[in-house]
This record gives structure tokens, C-alpha cells and sequence, in this order.
């Protein structure tokens, strides 16, 4: 019995090459996944690290300005609803713009209306180029964390859409960026393409005169 | 001891084969990854074809220059003492030398991505010398698009060609659309189940070498001109009994149709005489002997799939409820008009929206009815909508020339908006009148799925996960027949009143 137990030298070793080898394979597949995975991994597109001391959006000079920032609303009519909120009236128009976006992220007062954006969602960058297109970076949870439905998607579009060409009539369309690139839609339904404003789905009377209120003002 | 000594035996045996298996799979890995296959390459002229065997240096495109020179019949001198090379052109001179990647072109020099190299006494040069520099000397250019095997010369203009291929029921059809008219000659050899198209005429630019397509009639689909001819080739099984090939829209798109063993020789009759419409609907309609009316092709697109759930209430899945209702509309719809329906999507597979139009468009269908399920923040709202495109989303966006392929996508839809009006304004009447509480409003918004379909095309956005009890309706097999029965009873009468609008 004891020698049977006892394996021989040469199958030790057998048994030992086996292990290595095994070892060998096991590393080279973790290595393949690991790649597979980088791969995947490098799709998303990381948040800017170098977040630079963020500058404020107004000077304490700026005059305050009066705003409507959409939101969807409880009407069965219409997707979205306006909301009256107060932003100062900065030099520059991306700061203006920025001011509202951040009105729209913070979501809104009266709690009829629900928020368009969701959770987790950073502005990273605004800009506008000289034919009136801003180009509007928002962080990956915009897409990732949207719940989906087609108006609702619609809703979150032209809320910001919307909030931005109806106040700043300098802005003629915008484009949503997620997360520092293009995408095709943000929950698969309304296309990212530079839109302009669309007021049908709103509770306020569209055309001219409004436009050019804030102006005004 | 002798009990020992076979086991002994057996276990070297083992040993051995186990490492040789594993030395033969790292040496495989190995060698792949030192050498890439050699590919084919192909360089149209107008009247010639040049093929050559490209070599893959550094992971850098390499092609014979010799072979070139020699079919291009320019003078040359090739210096091998002083490693230098020089081409005679017309007016101009050119001059490389080897290792270097600066070319002189009559004594201008000129900076490539890549030295030439000369091995194993061949010169060997980059792709872009054939832009850069023997477009110089030549006197015409080089067309070429990364990742692909094909140069095209001069005035040598390329007919794109994208094929699609759709499972019919009891056919598969292929489509191929083509940039230019082509001849496509229909070449069987049944013995190795094996059909040849060739595609006469002109240089093909294939938009994919191959189609990922795979059913229980066709196997697989791919082009080949590395013999310089192009040619589509495609493995079929034993159950195509026929191949037809039809063409319409003057040579600019062929219909390839593989047929099963049991389809009836009336329908193929049918398919024969009805040469523009696809066999199978027409093959539905001599079975079910149903009135012909405007609608013979319906797609169906169940919302979503893959990785993208849509809209999610706990367990209930968007992508999950649109596939279902998406086959019950099809069931409905069959035995309601006879027509043939195709849905996007079998399976829990994720598209992109332009695939999506992209089937409705490559099957010719009469209308796209786009699935889905509804989320509202607001618990207590009913949720649904139809949608159609929203005409002029966009400012400003520049008419695109002429000859293109397909529509650009931001045109596609302009062709049917008033006719995805009518279809809406019908599905709201039924859909509003069979489920009252629901409230269906016709909606505008710029929707991908929407865009690119050249058809009558409608979204049906049908309750709100975000309610409960809404879930639980919607996935009550009872109210999702309903639902079906409602859709294609309005689809049914769209058709009718279209057909009655427009004559066939």
C-alpha cells in the first residue's frame, strides 16, 4: 500500500510541468481577458482629470437676468414646461449659457415639474461657434443613466435645447455632446444632431416678440 | 507492479501529448503574430488590372514597385550599387532610395510616412507613394481607402455596391445595391451548392467584404475580385431548390432569391410575373388569395435590444415587450391582409437606428412601424404617443449633391411625410377608439429610427413603465393581442385608403 501511495520521481515531475504550464495558459487567457475588458473599457470616455479652479460663471457687477429653463411638466399636452429663474447677465455668452444649464441640472423649483437631466450628470464644456451652433458637453450619465421612453428623451433634448436657444437668441442650435464625443442618440430615439428650437412641445407661445424679450430685459 | 507500471505508462503518455498539444497552440499564437498573411492587392487602371502580393512590414502596407513600374511601361533605371531607384515620367523624374522615406520628385523632395526598403532584392514601397509620388510622374491618381484591398487609377470610378440579405419565410433574398448599373450573371454550380454573381461592367468598391448572414438557406455571402473579375460568392444549402435573380431600377439593384424546396409552383409563377415586388409577399398572396392592396411589404421594429434595455420597470424590460408585441403585430397582420412582415430584429440583438431603416429600406416594404414602450418621470402619466419625423429639425443643412447611394439620412424621410402623417392620423383613430383612457397624440421629433426610412414610417410609443399598474397591462398576453389586432386593423386600413389614393 505505502508504495503505491508514493508517486514516482518522473510522473512528480510530469505533474509538475503540467502545473507550470497550466499556469502558464491560465495567465495568458487572464491576460486576453484583461485586454478584452481595457478594450471595452476604452470606449467609455474618461472625465476630463484636470479639472481646472473653476472660474466664476458671473462677475458680482453682472446685472440679473430673467430666464425661462424648461423642464417636463404634468400636462398632458405638452412635454415641456416653462420655469422662470434669475441668471446674471455675463460678458460672455458661453457663461450665460452655462448659468442655464446649470439652473437646468439643479433642477426645478416648483415641484410639479421633474427634473429633465439625470442624476450624477456634470456640465464639462460649452462652446459656441461663430454661426450660432454651441456645442454643449455633458458627463456620460446624461446617456448611461437616462431612463429611456421616447418623449421623455425628448424631453431631456429639448429642455436643454430649448432653455438655451429661447433665452440666448444668439444661439441658433445645439449639439449635445456626451461625454466629451459624439452619440448617435442618448437613449435610442432622438437624434444628437445640431437641433434648433422646437416650442410646439411647450407651454409657451412660441415666435418673434418672445424671442426678443430677454433681450430687452 | 505491472498495475503500476501502465499506469506509469499511461501517465507519460498524457504528459507527452498534453505538452506537444501545448507547444503546437503557443507556436501557432507565435508565428500569427510575427507575420501577417500576405494579402492581395488590387490596382484597377482603365483598361487593365494589375494584382499584386502586398507585404506586411512593421505593420505597414507594402506593394512591389517593380511589378507596377513594369505594367505602367514607364522607363526606369534601377541603381542596385547605389541602392538607388529612378522613374522616368513624362516631364518629371523620380527618385527613391532605399531606407530612406523622402522621395524627389524632379528634385523636389517629398516626405512619405514610411521609407522605401528594398528586400530580398525587391523594392518594396508604401501605399502613399502611390498618392504622393507615382501620381507625379504617371500623371493620374490613386484613389485608395484604408483597410481595403483595391486602388482605383485615374478616371477608373468605382460602382459601390452595399448588399443586405433578409430571411423571407420560405426564401432569402440578397439585395444588392449598386452606385452605376452593373450586369450580374448568375453563375450555379450545384454540385459544390455554391452560386457565383458576377458583376460585369465596371470596378465594384464593395462597402463590406462580406455579409454576416447565415440562415437555413444560405450559408454565406462574401465578394471576391482577387482574380480581378468581381464576384459575389455565395454558399447556399441543400434545401434551395432555385436561384432568381431580378433586377429593377435599371441594373441598379438585384434581387437574389434563394427559394425552398417547398414553395409551390404557384407562387414562384407569381413571383415571376410580379418581377419588382418580393417573392415571398407575392407567394403570401397567392396562398392566402387575399385582395392585392398597397401594403405588400410591412417591416416591424421592435425598439431596442442587446445591451440596450430601453426603458426598464424592475424586471419588465422595453426591449423584451416590443420583441413580443413586435410578433404578435406580425401574427395579426399575416392573417389579417396576408402580407409579408419582417421585423428588424428576431432576438435580443442590439441595432443601430440607420440598421433598423436600413431593413425596411432594403426590402422595399410599403411601411415601418417602430415599437416601443414609454417612461415618464410622472408616474400618473398615460405615456404614449405616435411619432412621426419632425420635418426641418435641423437649420440650415446644406442639399446634398447628386448620385449618392442611399439617402442621406436627414433626407430619407421627406419622401413619405405626408403619407406618415396619413398612417399616424389611422393608427391614432383605432388605437384612441379600442382602448379608451389611453391616449395616443401624434408627436414630432427628430427620430433616428424615423430619418433614414425612405418609407411611410411611424413610432408607436405605447404606455409608462414608470406606473405599474401599466406594466402589468402591458404584459398581459390578453391586452398585448388586443393591442396587435388594433395596429394592424389601422395598418389595414392605411392600406386600403392608400391604395385607393394612388394608382398601382
Amino acid at each position: 500500500m505505502t508504495a503505491r501511495r508514493r508517486i514516482p520521481r518522473h510522473i512528480k515531475i510530469g505533474l509538475i510541468t503540467l502545473g507550470i504550464l497550466f499556469a502558464i495558459t491560465l495567465g495568458m487567457f487572464v491576460d486576453v481577458v484583461g485586454h478584452i475588458q481595457s478594450m471595452v473599457g476604452d470606449k467609455e470616455v474618461e472625465e476630463n482629470p484636470f479639472t481646472p479652479a473653476a472660474a466664476p460663471l458671473h462677475s458680482p457687477t453682472d446685472p440679473p437676468m430673467q430666464v425661462k429653463v424648461f423642464f417636463p411638466g404634468t400636462q398632458e399636452d405638452v412635454i415641456l414646461s416653462a420655469e422662470d429663474q434669475t441668471i446674471y447677465r455675463s460678458a460672455e455668452l458661453a457663461n450665460r449659457a452655462r448659468q442655464i444649464l446649470v439652473k437646468l441640472l439643479e433642477g426645478p423649483k416648483n415641484p410639479e415639474l421633474h427634473p429633465s437631466i439625470p442624476k450624477d450628470t456634470k456640465l464639462q464644456e460649452v462652446f459656441i461657434d461663430d454661426v450660432g451652433t454651441a456645442y454643449v458637453d455633458f458627463s456620460n450619465p446624461i446617456s448611461a443613466n437616462h431612463p429611456g421612453g421616447l418623449q421623455n428623451e425628448q424631453a431631456t433634448v429639448y429642455s436643454i435645447v430649448n432653455s438655451l436657444t429661447y433665452n440666448l437668441p444668439e444661439i441658433r442650435l445645439v449639439k449635445i455632446l456626451v461625454g466629451g464625443a459624439e452619440s448617435e442618440t442618448l437613449a435610442g430615439h432622438c437624434l444628437l444632431i445640431p437641433l434648433e428650437m422646437d416650442l410646439s412641445i411647450t407651454d409657451i407661445a412660441p415666435p418673434q416678440q418672445e424671442q426678443v424679450k430677454p433681450h430687452a430685459n | 507492479v505491472s498495475i503500476q507500471l501502465d499506469y506509469v505508462l499511461a501517465m507519460k503518455r498524457v504528459v507527452t501529448v498534453l505538452f506537444v498539444t501545448i507547444l503546437a497552440v503557443a507556436g501557432f499564437f507565435y508565428t500569427q503574430s510575427i507575420s501577417a498573411a500576405d494579402t492581395d492587392f488590387l490596382i484597377y487602371f482603365e483598361n487593365s488590372t494589375l494584382a499584386l502580393k502586398s507585404q506586411t512590414i512593421e505593420r505597414t502596407t507594402y506593394l512591389p514597385l517593380l511589378e507596377i513600374i513594369r505594367h505602367l511601361g514607364l522607363p526606369y533605371t534601377d541603381a542596385t550599387n547605389v541602392m538607388t531607384f529612378s522613374i522616368q515620367g513624362q516631364n518629371s523624374r523620380l527618385a527613391l532610395t532605399t531606407g530612406s522615406a523622402f522621395i524627389s520628385v524632379s528634385d523636389q523632395p517629398i516626405l512619405l510616412q514610411n521609407p522605401i526598403r528594398r528586400d530580398n532584392d525587391q523594392w518594396l514601397v508604401p501605399l502613399d507613394f502611390l498618392s504622393q509620388g507615382l501620381s507625379k510622374v504617371a500623371g493620374f491618381e490613386f484613389r485608395y481607402k484604408p483597410g481595403n484591398h483595391r486602388i482605383f487609377a485615374g478616371k477608373v470610378t468605382p460602382a459601390e455596391l452595399a448588399m443586405n440579405a433578409q430571411s423571407l419565410g420560405p426564401t432569402t433574398r440578397l439585395t444588392l445595391r449598386l452606385g452605376s448599373a452593373i450586369d450580374v450573371e448568375l453563375d450555379k454550380d450545384a454540385g459544390q451548392r455554391r452560386a457565383v454573381l458576377m458583376l460585369r461592367g465596371k470596378p465594384i468598391d464593395p462597402a463590406r467584404e462580406r455579409l454576416d448572414y447565415k440562415d437555413s438557406l444560405v450559408q454565406s455571402i462574401s465578394f471576391d475580385d482577387s482574380g480581378g473579375q468581381p464576384r459575389l460568392v455565395v454558399a447556399y444549402t441543400d434545401d434551395v431548390r432555385d436561384i432568381r435573380v431580378t433586377a429593377a431600377e435599371e441594373n441598379r439593384v438585384y434581387f437574389v432569391d434563394f427559394i425552398h424546396d417547398a414553395v409551390s409552383e404557384a407562387s414562384l409563377a407569381a413571383t415571376a410575373a410580379s418581377t419588382s415586388q418580393p417573392a415571398a409577399a407575392a407567394a403570401a398572396a397567392a396562398r392566402s388569395n387575399v385582395r392585392p392592396n398597397g401594403l405588400r411589404v410591412i417591416v416591424i421594429d421592435a425598439g431596442h435590444g442587446g445591451i440596450d434595455n430601453g426603458a426598464t420597470n424592475s424586471s419588465t424590460l422595453e426591449k423584451d415587450l416590443t420583441l413580443i408585441l413586435a410578433r404578435r403585430l406580425r401574427a395579426a397582420l399575416q392573417s389579417r391582409m396576408g402580407a409579408t412582415v419582417i421585423l428588424t430584429r428576431e432576438s435580443d440583438v442590439k441595432m443601430t437606428s440607420e440598421a433598423r431603416a436600413a431593413v425596411a429600406n432594403n426590402n422595399q416594404a410599403g411601411l415601418f412601424i417602430s415599437l416601443h414602450i414609454g417612461y415618464s418621470p410622472n408616474k400618473a402619466a398615460p405615456g404614449s404617443s405616435i411619432y412621426i419625423m419632425k420635418p426641418n429639425f435641423t437649420g440650415g443643412t446644406p442639399e446634398p449633391a447628386g448620385g449618392r447611394l442611399f439617402f442621406p439620412w436627414y433626407m430619407a424621410y421627406r419622401m413619405s411625410l405626408q403619407t406618415s402623417q396619413a398612417a399616424a392620423a389611422q393608427l391614432q383613430r383605432n388605437l384612441n377608439q379600442a382602448l379608451p383612457g389611453w391616449k395616443f397624440p401624434i408627436r414630432t421629433g427628430p427620430i433616428g429610427v424615423l430619418a433614414s426610412s425612405t418609407m411611410p414610417a411611424v413610432a408607436i410609443e405605447i404606455g409608462n413603465l414608470n406606473n405599474d399598474v401599466a406594466v402589468k397591462t402591458l404584459s398581459d398576453a390578453e391586452f398585448q393581442t388586443k393591442l396587435a389586432s388594433t395596429i394592424a386593423a389601422g395598418i389595414e386600413q392605411f392600406a386600403v385608403s392608400s391604395a385607393g389614393g394612388r394608382p398601382q
